[in-house]
C-alpha cells in the first residue's frame, strides 16, 4: 500500500465515549456479561475506524478503544503478574499489581485485536503496545533483582506475541514507552530491552515517547535531549514525539545528532480541547520540515486522543488532516 | 408526620425534639392542623451554623411531586439555633397558617427577586458590593472585615502554618533539582490575595530558607497574586514590597482562572487559596427517594423591616426595591447621604431572608450540575448515602477547582484552607449554609463532591485539620496528581 508524503496517523488511542466509559464501569461491577461488553466493543472500535477514515487519516489504528489503560491490558495477559482487582474505583485506573514469579512464556491475544482492525478497513494499519519499561514501571516487582531484569522477561514474553502480530500481517507496530521521560536514568538498559523485544520479528516499528498523557495531562516535564544519542541504538524506523504542546525547541536535536529514523511529529496539542485550524498545523509541520526532511515525517497528535471529547477529537484530525494538505500542495505532491 | 433531627447540638439548641412533638400534637388537636395535613409533615430539626444567615426561625417548603406537578408534602423546617423558648407554638402557627397563602406572603413581604437556583440569586449582588467596597463597611462597622471572621482572626495568616508551607515547596524544588527537573522559572500562584498578608510572609520565610540553605531559588520563583478585584489587588501591594520584582498582580476570575493564565497550563508549582472557596456562588440540592431536587430561593425582606429600613433613612417604603437596584450599582452613594446609604445597605443586608421551594431537577432542563459532575456520577456518589440528604454542590469551589487543576506542573500542588465537609452524612448533621459575615456570604465547602471530582480529573485530594489553632474549623484541602 503506498502512502502519500507526510502520511497522517495518530498515536493510537481514539476519544472514549463516556457511555463506553460508564458501560465498562458496569462491567467491573457486574452489572453486564462479559458478551456483551465484547459487543459494545466491536462496535465501539468500528466507530473509531470509520472515524479515522471519515478525518482522512492515511494510518488507522483500532483506537484501543477495548483497553482499560495503557497498562492494565497487558498486564492482566502477562502471566505470573497477581493483580489487586479492588484496587481500583475506575476502570480507567490502574491496577495495583506485582510480580511474585518468574513470568512463563504465554500467548496474550492480542492478535485477535489485530485481526479485528485489518477486516475493518482497507487502510494501512498500526498496531500498538505498552513497551516493557513502561509496564515495568507500573508493577511491584517483588522477584526479579532489578527493574532491568523484569523488562527483560516481559520483552521475551512480549516478543512472540509481536512475531504472531507480524504473521498476522502487521505491517506497522508501536511501541509506547512514554516512561522514558519519566525516568530519564534507565534509558540505556530501556533502549537495550527494546531492542530485545524487537528481535526477529518481521515489522516496520515506530517508538512513542511523550511526557504522559494520564487523565489527559502529563506526567512530567523535561527535555527530549534525555533520549540522544542513546535512542540511537534503538532497532526501529520511526520514532513518534510530542511537539505541539512542548513546542518545537526540541527539533534541534534531529539536526544535531541526524537520527535515521522517519519522525512522528506530534502537531495536535491533545490536552487541550481548543481545536486547532489547518493553518496552525501546516505552520506546525512546516517548522517540523526545518529540521528533518518532508519524506521522512508522519504527522500525527502529540498522543493518543483518549480523554478528549469525540467532536473534539474528530474535529482535530480533521483539522492534522487538512493542514497536511496544505503543506502537500506546497511541496506539489 | 416525621420528624427529622438533622443536628447534634444537644445544649445549644433552644427548640427541643419533646417541645416540637408537643407543640405540633397540640396545633393537631386544637384543629389548626388536619389529619391529612399532619400526616404529610415531614419536620426538620436544623442547627444553622451561622447565627446571621436567610431563615426565619421556622419556614415550609413545598414540593411538587416528581412527575405529578401537585404538592404532595409539606417540609417544615426548625431552626433549632434561632427558636426562642416558648415562642415556637405562635411561629409554627404562623407558618402553616393563612398568611402562608402566595397571596398571604405578598402581603407580608418585599420580593426582591423570582424564585432561582442559589447560584442566581440577588444575593451574591450583595456579596460582589461587598468586596468591592470593603472600606466602606469597615470604616461603618469600625472593624476590619478578618475581626468580623468567627474567632477575630484568618487562619490563613497563622505564621507557623506559613512557615511549613514554605519549607515543604522548598524540599519540592530541592527534590526537583535533585532530579535535574528544576523549571528555570518557578510560578506560584495565589488566588484571593486579600491584603497579601499571607504572600508577604510567605515569601519572606521562602527568602530566609533559601539563603540558609544557600540554594538559590528565590530569584527564580515568579509569584503571581490573583483577585478579580482591582482595589483588593492595589491595596495588597505594600504587603509584598520587599518581593515586589518577584510579583505579578494579576486580575483573574477565581471561577476560571486558566482562562486567564492559559499560558502557564502545566507550569505552576503551587496555587495556593484560603477562605475563598466559601464564599463563591453554590447551589443546593436534596436527595429524596433517588431523585434529585434544587432548592429554589427566593430573596425577600419582611414588609415590617422595610418599614423600618425606610423610616430610618428617611425614604418612603415604596422606594426601597429601587433604592436596592442603585445601591447593587452604585454603593452607599444610592443615597444623597453616604452615612444613611451606608445604614440603608447593612439594614437591608440584615433582613434579607430566602423563601424555599423544592424543584424536580428533571423538571429543570437548565438545572446544570457543575461541570466535571454528570447526574450519573451523582448517583453513583449517593448510592449509599442517607435516604434524604441536603447538601451543597459548591457550584462555583467546583469551578475553580477544575479550571485551576490544568495550571498544575506534572508535580504541582494545590493547597486550599477553608471550611470543608468531607463526609456527605455531616449534612444530616449540621447546617453549614448559606450564612452571613458580615455583608458577605459564606458556605461551607461539600469536601467530599471535591474529592470525586479531583479523583476523575486523576488527581489524589486529602483533608487534613488545621493544626495551628485549637478549635479551628477549617481544613486544608491538598491536591497532589496521582500516578
Amino acid at each position: 500500500m503506498t502512502l502519500p508524503i507526510l502520511p497522517t496517523t495518530m498515536v493510537g488511542s481514539y476519544s472514549m465515549p463516556s457511555w463506553l466509559e460508564r458501560l465498562k464501569t458496569d462491567y467491573f461491577a457486574r452489572r453486564i456479561s462479559r458478551h456483551d461488553l465484547d459487543e459494545i466493543h466491536d462496535c465501539a472500535v468500528r466507530s473509531a475506524i470509520k472515524d479515522q477514515e471519515m478525518a482522512g487519516l492515511d494510518i488507522v489504528t483500532d483506537g484501543e478503544l477495548r483497553r482499560d489503560n495503557m497498562i492494565d491490558y497487558f498486564v492482566e495477559r502477562l502471566p505470573g503478574i497477581h493483580i489487586d482487582r479492588s484496587s481500583k474505583k475506575f476502570y480507567y485506573d490502574f491496577y495495583d499489581s506485582e510480580v511474585l514469579g518468574k513470568i512463563p512464556m504465554a500467548a496474550l491475544g492480542l492478535v485477535d485485536d489485530f485481526k479485528f482492525l485489518l477486516a475493518n478497513t482497507e487502510r494501512a494499519t498500526k498496531f500498538c503496545i505498552t513497551g516493557p519499561h513502561s509496564l515495568c514501571k507500573r508493577v511491584r516487582n517483588k522477584y526479579y533483582p532489578s527493574d532491568e531484569a523484569l523488562a527483560t522477561d516481559i520483552a521475551r514474553v512480549m516478543n512472540m506475541e509481536l512475531k504472531e502480530l507480524a504473521k498476522a500481517g502487521a505491517k506497522l507496530i508501536q511501541i509506547d514507552e512514554p516512561y522514558y521521560s519519566g525516568f530519564p536514568e534507565d534509558l540505556s538498559w530501556g533502549v537495550k530491552v527494546l531492542n530485545l523485544l524487537l528481535e526477529g520479528v518481521n515489522a516496520k516499528f515506530a517508538v512513542h515517547i511523550c511526557y504522559g498523557n494520564r487523565y489527559g495531562k502529563p506526567s512530567w516535564e523535561g527535555s527530549y535531549r534525555y533520549l540522544f544519542p542513546t535512542i540511537l541504538d534503538a532497532k526501529i524506523q520511526q520514532l513518534s514525539l510530542e511537539f505541539a504542546r512542548r513546542g518545537g525547541e526540541d527539533l534541534d536535536l534531529f539536526r544535531e545528532f541526524s537520527p535515521p529514523f522517519e519522525l512522528g511529529a506530534g502537531v495536535i496539542d491533545v490536552k487541550d480541547q481548543a481545536v486547532e485550524t489547518p493553518d496552525i498545523v501546516a505552520e506546525r509541520i512546516r517548522k517540523v520540515m526545518k529540521f528533518v526532511a518532508s519524506e521522512k515525517i508522519v504527522v500525527l497528535p502529540d498522543c493518543g486522543l483518549f480523554h478528549l471529547p469525540r467532536d473534539i477529537a474528530f474535529a482535530k484530525l480533521r483539522a492534522m488532516v487538512d493542514g497536511t494538505k496544505i503543506v502537500r500542495k506546497e511541496l506539489g505532491r | 408526620m416525621i420528624l427529622h433531627l438533622n443536628h447534634t447540638r444537644r445544649d445549644s439548641a433552644a427548640a427541643s425534639m419533646s417541645e416540637v412533638v408537643e407543640t405540633f400534637l397540640t396545633l393537631f388537636e386544637e384543629g389548626h392542623l388536619s389529619a391529612a395535613q399532619f400526616a404529610r409533615l415531614q419536620i426538620y430539626l436544623d442547627w444553622l451554623q451561622y447565627k446571621q444567615n436567610f431563615r426565619e426561625p421556622v419556614t415550609v417548603v413545598q414540593t411538587a411531586e416528581a412527575g405529578s406537578g401537585a404538592p404532595s408534602r409539606v417540609d417544615v423546617r426548625i431552626d433549632s439555633r434561632q427558636v426562642s423558648p416558648g415562642s415556637l407554638r405562635e411561629l409554627v402557627k404562623k407558618a402553616i397558617g393563612p398568611a402562608n397563602t402566595d397571596a398571604g406572603k405578598a402581603k407580608d413581604r418585599i420580593y426582591l427577586e423570582h424564585f432561582h437556583s442559589l447560584r442566581s440569586s440577588i444575593v451574591w449582588s450583595f456579596n460582589q458590593l461587598y468586596w468591592q467596597r470593603l472600606k466602606d463597611w469597615e470604616v461603618a462597622t469600625g472593624k476590619s472585615y478578618e475581626k468580623a471572621l468567627p474567632g477575630g482572626v484568618s487562619d490563613g495568616h497563622n505564621p507557623q502554618a506559613i512557615s511549613d508551607s514554605a519549607k515543604e515547596f522548598w524540599r519540592l524544588l530541592k527534590e526537583l533539582e535533585t532530579r535535574s527537573q528544576l523549571p528555570p522559572e518557578i510560578f506560584i500562584l495565589e488566588i484571593g490575595v486579600g491584603l497579601a498578608t499571607r504572600a508577604g510572609m510567605w515569601l519572606d520565610r521562602f527568602c530566609a530558607l533559601d539563603q540558609e540553605y544557600g540554594t538559590k531559588y528565590y530569584p527564580h520563583l515568579r509569584f503571581l497574586l490573583g483577585d478579580y478585584s482591582l482595589s483588593t489587588l492595589d491595596r495588597s501591594r505594600p504587603a509584598v514590597k520587599k518581593h515586589i520584582d518577584l510579583c505579578s498582580f494579576i486580575a483573574l476570575d477565581a471561577l476560571d482562572p486558566i482562562k486567564t493564565l492559559s499560558f502557564l497550563r502545566h507550569k505552576v508549582l503551587h496555587v495556593h487559596s484560603s477562605n475563598m472557596y466559601d464564599n463563591l456562588p453554590d447551589d443546593e440540592v436534596v436527595w429524596r427517594e433517588n431523585h434529585l431536587y434544587w432548592v429554589q430561593v427566593r430573596a425577600y425582606i419582611p414588609a415590617e423591616e422595610a418599614a423600618k429600613i425606610a423610616a430610618n433613612c428617611g425614604i418612603s417604603p415604596t422606594d426601597v426595591l429601587k433604592t436596592i437596584k442603585r445601591l447593587l450599582e452604585v454603593g452607599a452613594d444610592t443615597l444623597p447621604e453616604h452615612e444613611k446609604g451606608m445604614a440603608f445597605w447593612m439594614n437591608t443586608w440584615n433582613a434579607i431572608r430566602f423563601e424555599e421551594r423544592l424543584v424536580d431537577a428533571l423538571d429543570l432542563p437548565d438545572a446544570e450540575l457543575p461541570a466535571g459532575l454528570s447526574y450519573q456520577q451523582m448517583e453513583d456518589i449517593l448510592k449509599d448515602a442517607p435516604g434524604e440528604l441536603r447538601f451543597h454542590l459548591s457550584s462555583g469551589a467546583l469551578e475553580s477547582f477544575r479550571n485551576t487543576l490544568p495550571l498544575l506542573h506534572p508535580r504541582g500542588y494545590l493547597q486550599v484552607q477553608d471550611i470543608f465537609v468531607t463526609d456527605l452524612a455531616d449534612y444530616c448533621m449540621g447546617f453549614y449554609g448559606p450564612g452571613k459575615l458580615d455583608g458577605s456570604i459564606v458556605n461551607w465547602v461539600n469536601g467530599a463532591l471535591l474529592r470525586e471530582v479531583a479523583h476523575r480529573a486523576g488527581y489524589d485530594l486529602h483533608f487534613a485539620p488545621f493544626q495551628y489553632r485549637a478549635g479551628s474549623k477549617t481544613s486544608i484541602l491538598y491536591t497532589t496528581q496521582r500516578e
